[in-house]
């Protein structure tokens, strides 16, 4: 831990930021909330600061502390913004940083996947939600927020453990991250080129490496290309029409013939996983299953009320006319 | 130490983020992490309940998708995929219960069901 931070530096902010979320949490007077939100993100900002100054010679990515400050803050915001709507806008903004993160541990597909999928379509979904349950009471056109939306729940109590499991959490990363091995090496991802012979053939063809009346030479043991990678001897055979083997060392190879991220993460999740997306496949259909049964009762209901809507439109006699609503039918 | 920084060189990890960065990431994954707990315990609409899981979610995600990067394989990053997956199915689960809900009490306070404990 001491490589890594100041532990009382760290333990400070802890506390700091303890302090800060809960001023910030939602409460009757604005002025704390804005005082709380500063001070947790000071907090959040000396920590990153530590992290960073404790070795000035291994600053990381300048770009992960402004992506790391603005997914915090904008988490912050979540947690503490009165109005649903505010936070489910601002759970966009933590989504979109956070994909910055993503591209900066270079995985690509993993930061279009999370805009898409979350600031695409679930954050959509929960705005949608927001707006078909909510009805603020309204005043002279001023719109009022909740009882519940301004009052938090023992927000002490929550902040304490909250920032005491912070302190506990980071206390064992930090002194458990330095041990960690990395087991990967450099070279693991370009094997996975043997299982893309069109994608070497087409990359050698473009660079003029291969002749046009060349094709790839089968391998000696029958199945598959006669493609070789390692980390230090990798080559290709080729065979032109007279049936002539040449081998291309993996030195000439063009420097784009690589894996890409989005080729090697399809090739683990179909080669190594095809048992978990039968069973995603399972979870989203039950997901749908289930939502348009629940959904499906609320038709029911509106069926109901029209029809009652109707009859009191066809004989208007001796009823008021009610405001009908849709889900007035209870 | 040294020989963890050697290693990272010929991963093409840039180097003088070597060591320290897996911390800075799992130190970000476990700041949002508990804020998403904290939102969770403190707020009481429901709606910005089941936010501050997702928030929880990409949390776990973030420390996914460094571990991924660290050990320079796609474990990681697939399994990311699937949270997203189960974060899509309980969000229309949830979202569908809510709406039911809230036709119920007119109100999405969460303390307004307490009368379903025993």
């Amino acid at each position: 831990m001491d490589s890594i931070i100041n532990p009382i530096i760290f333990y400070a902010a802890c506390a700091l930021g303890g302090v800060g979320v809960c001023l910030a949490l939602p409460r009757g007077k604005r002025s704390v909330q804005i005082l709380g939100a500063i001070i947790a993100s000071m907090a959040g900002g000396l920590v990153l600061l530590g992290l960073g100054l404790k070795s000035p010679s291994q600053l990381p990515n300048i770009y992960f502390y402004i992506f790391s400050l603005i997914s915090l803050a904008g988490a912050l915001r979540v947690v503490t913004h009165p109005r649903p709507i505010y936070a489910a806008l601002y759970f966009i903004l933590t989504i979109i940083s956070s994909a910055g993160l993503f591209l900066i541990l270079s995985a690509e597909f993993m930061a279009f996947a999370l805009v898409i999928v979350y600031a695409g379509a679930i954050l959509i979904t929960y705005l949608f939600v927001i707006m078909l349950a909510t009805q603020a009471p309204t005043d002279e056109g001023v719109e009022l927020l909740a009882e519940y939306d301004t009052a938090s729940r023992e927000p002490v109590v929550a902040s304490i453990c909250g920032f005491v499991m912070l302190a506990a959490l980071s206390t064992m990363l930090f002194s458990g991250a330095p041990s960690i091995k990395p087991t990967g090496t450099a070279s693991s991802d370009s094997s996975l080129l043997v299982f893309m012979p069109k994608k070497v053939e087409n990359s050698l063809r473009n660079h003029g490496l291969m002749k046009p009346d060349e094709v790839l030479a089968k391998a000696d043991s029958g199945d598959g290309y006669a493609i070789w990678t390692a980390a230090e001897n990798s080559w290709v055979k080729v065979k032109d029409a007279a049936g002539t083997v040449r081998t291309i060392p993996g030195s000439e190879w063009p420097a784009d013939l690589k894996v890409k991220n989005v080729e090697a993460l399809g090739f683990t999740l179909l080669r190594d996983h095809p048992g978990s997306i039968e069973i995603a496949g399972v979870i989203l259909l039950m997901a749908m299953l289930g939502a348009v049964v629940l959904s499906r009762k609320q038709v029911e209901i509106d069926e109901d009320a029209k029809m009652r809507h109707a009859q009191r439109l066809a004989n208007p006699d001796g009823t008021t006319p009610e405001p009908n609503t849709a889900g007035g039918a209870r | 130490m040294i020989s963890l920084a050697t290693n990272l060189a010929q991963t093409g990890w840039p180097v003088p983020m070597a060591a320290p960065t897996l911390s800075h990431y799992l130190f970000v994954s476990a700041a949002m992490f508990v804020i998403g707990l904290i939102g969770f315990l403190t707020r009481r609409n429901l709606i910005i309940m089941f936010l501050c899981t997702e928030l929880m979610f990409q949390a776990a995600g973030i420390a996914l998708v460094a571990f991924s990067r660290y050990h320079l394989n796609h474990t990681g990053s697939t399994f990311v995929i699937f949270v997203l997956t189960v974060a899509a199915a309980e969000a229309a689960m949830a979202l569908a219960l809510i709406v039911l809900l809230f036709r119920r009490r007119e109100s999405l306070d969460a303390d307004e069901f307490s009368d379903m404990k025993g």
